[in-house]
C-alpha cells in the first residue's frame, strides 16, 4: 500500500486531534466515575428560591441515626459525603469530599484522598479527622447511640489518617466493590465535624444546627412547617449551589396536603406524591411527573415459633403461591405505587429478571396453576382443611389495611386459612413483631443499599433485625455468606439466583410488592430527574439544581 | 359575689386536676412506642436492649410513674410546660407560636355562629312552620350531620380543583400579613361556625318560639310597638340565657372539632400540633396540649355563668 506525503499529513493529524479528543473524555468503566464531580450546568441561571415539599418534620436531628427521609429530605444539603451518586443517573459513584480513591488489589484497603480548603459552616477547616471521627462513630456507635447504616462497615477494621487530606479505611476482609463504595456513596453517612461530635458526647439528636460543609446553610426551621436554607457562599465546589435559598416544607408522604400545595403551585418540587395527585400533576401542562423504584419491601410475616404450620416451609411456601400478587397492587394503585417483585429487588442486576420472574408460580397473572399447586402442599403438609384463627397484625396505614383485607380473602379463598385481622398503630406493630405477638404481621421494611448482600442479613439473616418470622436457613446462610463475600460479579449473580430459589421454596416472608416513589416538579426547575433513581436518600442535594 | 368566684375556682382546680390524671394515666396506658418515631423502623429494629434503657432514662421516661406526674405537676406549677422529647422545642414556644392561629379560629367560629345562627333562630320563630323555616331547620340538621372534617376536605379540594387555590401553607400571623391570615383561618372557621350556627338556631329559635308566647311579649304588641322593637328589646334578651350557656358548650366542640378541621385544611395550628405529636407519641406535648384544652374549657364556663347575672339582672352570685 502506498502512502503520499499528502495522506500521510492527513491521517496523522486526523489521529493526532482523535488522541487529543479522546484525553478528554471520560475513561470508561470504574475509574471514570473519579472524574466526575457535580458540576454547574453551563447553561444554568442562577438565583431564586427553590420550595421543595418532602415528609413530615424530623423527630430528631442525627442524620446517621435516622432511618427516615424526614431527615435526609431537609438535611442533606447542608452536609457531604465522602463520596456520592451522581445527580444525573442517581447509580454512579463519583467524588464529593474525596475527590479521589484506589482500592487495593486485595479489596482491603481503601484509601481516599480528600478535597483542600474545604470549611466547614462555621469556618472550621475540614480534614482527614473529621472523616475518622464520623465513621468511626457510624462504624462503631458509642454507647446509646443507634445507627442503622453500621453493619455495613462491619468488616470496617481500623481507619487511619494518613495525613490531614489522606484517609485509610483497613477491611478486617474483603468486600465487593460495589457494596463497599454504594456504603460510602449512601446520603445516610454525611461528614460532621469532630469537634461536634465531641462536644454533644456524640449524640446529635437534639442539636438542630451542627455545621457540615454542604452547599446549603441553616436560615431558620418553624418546626413542623418549613426549613429555610440560603447558599453556602463558600462552598468548595464552585460555582454551586445555583439557587439562593432552599425552602423545605414539611408534609405527610401521599396526604391530599402535599398534593394540594404541590397543585396549586405553593411548591416547586413534591416528593412521595400520592397517586391521585400524581396522576394529575402528569396532565398538568409545565409540569413533569417521575416514578422510580424505592429501597422498600412491603410484605407479611409467618411467625415460625409461635405457630407450628407456619414453621413447616410447605405451608409457607402455599402461602406465598396463594397471593394474586397483580391484584395486590392493584388495590393500593390509588393510595401508593406499587410493582410486583419476589425476595430480591425486582430492578437489581442481580435478581431473576421481571419477564422470567412473572413466569414463575405466584407471580403470574393467571393465578390458577399457582393455587392448585398451593393446595397440594397444605395437603402434604397435614394442613389440607386450611388453618383456622391466625392472628394477623395490621399496621395502621392505609395501604396495609387494604392489603390485609385482600390477604385475609385470598387465604380463606385459596387455602381455607382464616385470619383475624388486628390493626395497630406503627410504634406497637413493631413491638408486636419483634417480641412476637403474631401469626401472620404486614408491613414494610427498608434497605440502605439495593445491593443483595445488605437485604441478605437485614431481612433473611438468622439474627437480622427485620426477620420478625425468627426465619433460618443453614443452606441459605451459607450462600449468603458467599455472597458477602464474592468479588466476581458473575459467580455472585450466580450466587444471588440460587439464594432466591432457597426463598421461593421456605419463605422467610410472603413479599407482596415493590414500593416506587412519585415525585413531580414544575418545568422551571431544572438538573434533576429522578427516573433512574434507586430510593430517596442517596441524590439529596440539590445543589446543581436551578430555575428558569 | 367574691364566695361565688373562690369557690368555682376550686371546682376548676379540681376539675382540672382530674383531667390532669386522666391524661397522664391514658397516655402511659396507651399502646406505642415513641422510640419508634425518634429513631425510625430501621434504628428501632437493631436497637438493643442496653440503648433502649439508656434513651428512655435519657427522655425522662424511666422514672416511676407517680414521680413522673408529680414532676409534671412541678413544672406546670412552675409555668414551665416542658419540650418535645424530638426535637427540643419547648411546648411554650410552640403555644405561643400556633395558639393564636387556633385562637383566631376559635373566636371567628364562634363569631360566624352567632351571626348566622341567631338571625336564622329569630326568623324561624317568627315565623314558625314557614317555607323560610323549613329551609333554616333543614339546613341546621345538615350543618350538625355533616362531619366537620370532611366539609373541610370538600372545599379544600373544590377550591383546588375550581380555582387552583389554596390557603398559605405555613403559619402567617395576623400583624404579619392580615390578609394571608385571614385566608388560613377563614376556611376552619366557616366550617366549625357554621355547625355551631346550627345549633345556636335550633336553640334560639325554641327559646324564643317560648317567650313570645309570654304576656310581656303580647303586652309590648298591645302597645303598639313595631316588631323590631318588640324582638330586640323585649324577646330576644329574655330568650338569650340558654344560647349563652349553649355557646360555653359549644365552644368546646370548636376546640375539639379544630383538631379534625385543621387537620383537613392544613391549617398549622394547636390542633395540628396536637395530631402530630399523637402519631409521634410526644408525650410531653400531648399531655400539655391537652390540658391547655382542658383549661380554656373551664375558663370560658365560668366566664359563661359569670355573664348571666349581666345578661339577667335577676340573677345574683352569693
Amino acid at each position: 500500500m502506498s502512502l503520499d506525503r499528502r495522506t500521510f499529513l492527513k491521517r496523522t493529524g486526523a489521529a493526532g486531534a482523535a488522541a487529543f479528543i479522546a484525553s478528554r473524555l471520560p475513561a470508561p468503566g470504574a475509574a471514570s466515575a473519579q472524574d466526575m464531580t457535580v458540576r454547574p450546568d453551563p447553561a444554568a441561571k442562577r438565583g431564586g428560591t427553590l420550595r421543595y415539599a418532602v415528609h413530615n418534620a424530623p423527630a430528631h436531628f442525627d442524620v446517621h441515626q435516622s432511618g427516615t427521609v424526614a431527615n435526609i429530605g431537609p438535611q442533606s444539603p447542608m452536609y457531604d459525603t465522602l463520596l456520592r451518586r451522581s445527580p444525573k443517573d442517581g447509580q454512579t459513584i463519583i467524588p464529593d469530599l474525596a475527590q479521589r480513591w484506589e482500592i487495593s488489589p486485595d479489596g482491603k484497603k481503601y484509601t481516599f484522598y480528600l478535597r483542600k480548603g474545604v470549611k466547614f459552616h462555621d469556618g472550621a477547616d475540614f480534614t482527614a479527622d473529621d472523616v475518622k471521627a464520623t465513621y468511626d462513630r457510624i462504624a462503631h456507635p458509642p454507647k446509646g447511640v443507634v445507627i442503622p447504616r453500621t453493619p455495613l462497615f462491619s468488616t470496617v477494621g481500623e481507619i487511619v489518617v494518613i495525613d490531614p487530606h489522606k484517609i485509610e479505611f483497613r477491611l478486617t476482609e474483603s468486600r465487593p466493590k460495589a457494596y463497599m463504595l454504594g456504603a460510602f456513596a449512601s446520603g445516610w453517612n454525611i461528614i460532621v465535624r469532630k469537634k461536634t461530635l465531641e462536644e454533644n458526647q456524640g449524640n446529635l439528636r437534639q442539636v438542630m444546627n451542627y455545621p457540615g460543609t454542604g452547599p446549603f446553610r441553616h436560615v431558620a426551621r418553624r418546626d413542623k412547617e418549613v426549613w429555610h436554607m440560603e447558599r453556602n457562599p463558600d462552598y468548595w465546589n464552585k460555582g454551586l449551589p445555583l439557587v439562593d435559598k432552599l425552602d423545605v416544607y414539611h408534609m405527610f408522604p401521599f396526604s391530599p396536603e402535599l398534593g394540594s400545595s404541590f397543585l396549586s403551585g405553593k411548591v416547586d418540587y413534591a416528593r412521595l406524591l400520592d397517586p391521585v395527585s400524581w396522576r394529575k400533576a402528569k396532565e398538568m401542562p409545565g409540569v413533569t411527573a417521575a416514578a422510580f423504584n424505592q429501597s422498600v419491601i412491603q410484605a407479611f410475616w409467618t411467625n415460625m415459633q409461635k405457630n407450628k404450620a407456619l414453621a413447616d416451609p410447605r405451608v409457607r411456601r402455599a402461602i406465598h403461591l396463594a397471593m394474586d400478587r397483580h391484584t395486590l397492587v392493584e388495590v393500593v394503585k390509588d393510595t401508593a405505587p406499587m410493582q410486583v417483585g419476589g425476595f430480591v429487588y425486582p430492578f437489581h442486576e442481580m435478581s431473576t429478571p421481571r419477564a422470567e420472574l412473572e413466569k414463575k408460580l405466584g407471580y403470574q397473572k393467571d393465578i390458577k396453576p399457582a393455587v392448585q399447586e398451593a393446595r397440594k402442599l397444605m395437603q402434604a403438609a397435614g394442613y389440607g382443611q386450611g388453618l383456622k384463627n391466625l392472628d394477623f397484625v395490621v399496621r395502621d396505614i392505609a395501604t396495609f389495611k387494604l392489603w390485609a383485607v385482600a390477604i385475609q380473602a385470598m387465604l380463606k379463598e385459596h387455602l381455607n386459612i382464616e385470619s383475624n385481622l388486628r390493626v395497630v398503630q406503627t410504634s406497637v406493630w413493631f413491638d408486636e413483631a419483634q417480641a412476637g405477638n403474631f401469626d401472620l404481621a404486614i408491613s414494610a421494611i427498608v434497605s440502605t443499599l439495593m445491593d443483595p448482600s445488605d437485604i441478605f442479613s437485614a431481612w433473611y439473616g438468622k439474627d437480622g433485625p427485620q426477620n420478625y418470622s425468627r426465619w433460618t436457613n443453614p443452606v441459605f446462610h451459607d450462600i449468603a455468606n458467599q455472597v458477602e463475600r464474592e468479588l466476581d460479579d458473575n459467580k455472585r449473580r450466580m450466587l444471588v439466583r440460587k439464594a432466591e430459589d432457597i426463598l421461593e421454596n421456605d419463605p422467610p416472608l410472603i413479599p407482596v410488592s415493590y414500593e416506587q416513589i412519585y415525585d413531580a416538579w414544575y418545568n422551571k426547575v431544572h438538573g434533576q430527574n429522578p427516573s433512574t433513581y434507586f430510593g430517596i436518600y442517596d441524590v439529596v442535594r440539590w445543589d446543581n439544581v436551578w430555575l428558569a | 359575689m367574691r364566695k361565688y368566684l373562690a369557690r368555682r375556682a376550686v371546682y376548676a382546680a379540681v376539675t382540672l386536676l382530674g383531667v390532669s390524671l386522666s391524661i397522664f394515666v391514658i397516655l402511659r396506658i396507651l399502646p406505642g412506642d415513641p422510640l419508634v418515631a425518634i429513631l425510625g423502623v430501621e434504628g428501632h429494629a437493631r436497637m438493643t436492649p442496653a440503648d433502649r434503657v439508656r434513651i428512655m432514662a435519657d427522655l425522662g421516661l424511666s422514672d416511676p410513674l407517680p414521680l413522673q406526674y408529680v414532676h409534671w405537676l412541678r413544672d406546670i406549677a412552675a409555668g414551665r410546660l416542658g419540650k418535645s422529647f424530638f426535637r427540643g422545642d419547648t411546648v411554650s414556644e410552640l403555644i405561643a407560636h400556633r395558639g393564636p392561629i387556633s385562637a383566631e379560629i376559635g373566636v371567628l367560629a364562634l363569631f360566624v355562629s352567632w351571626l348566622v345562627g341567631l338571625p336564622v333562630g329569630i326568623l324561624s320563630a317568627f315565623k314558625p312552620n314557614s317555607v323560610p323555616d323549613g329551609v333554616a331547620r333543614a339546613l341546621s340538621i345538615l350543618f350538625i350531620a355533616v362531619p366537620g372534617f370532611w366539609l373541610g376536605m370538600l372545599i379544600v379540594l373544590a377550591s383546588l380543583f375550581w380555582f387552583g387555590y389554596k390557603a398559605p401553607i405555613v403559619i402567617v400571623h395576623l400583624w404579619e400579613n392580615p390578609w394571608q391570615n385571614f385566608q388560613i383561618v377563614i376556611g376552619p372557621a366557616l366550617v366549625l361556625g357554621l355547625a355551631q350556627g346550627a345549633y345556636i338556631s335550633r336553640m334560639s329559635r325554641s327559646c324564643l318560639l317560648e317567650v313570645i308566647g309570654e304576656d310581656f311579649v303580647r303586652t309590648a304588641r298591645a302597645k303598639g310597638l313595631r316588631e323590631g322593637i318588640v324582638v330586640m328589646r323585649h324577646a330576644l334578651p329574655n330568650a338569650l340565657l340558654p344560647v349563652v350557656t349553649i355557646s360555653g358548650v359549644l365552644l368546646g366542640f370548636v376546640l375539639g372539632g379544630s383538631v379534625a378541621v385543621e387537620q383537613a385544611f392544613g391549617v398549622p395550628g394547636l390542633g395540628r400540633a396536637l395530631v402530630i405529636a399523637v402519631i409521634e407519641r410526644d408525650i410531653i406535648v400531648v399531655q400539655n396540649l391537652v390540658l391547655l384544652y382542658a383549661v380554656i374549657f373551664v375558663v370560658v364556663n365560668v366566664l359563661v355563668d359569670l355573664s348571666y347575672a349581666w345578661l339577667d339582672p335577676r340573677i345574683r352570685y352569693g
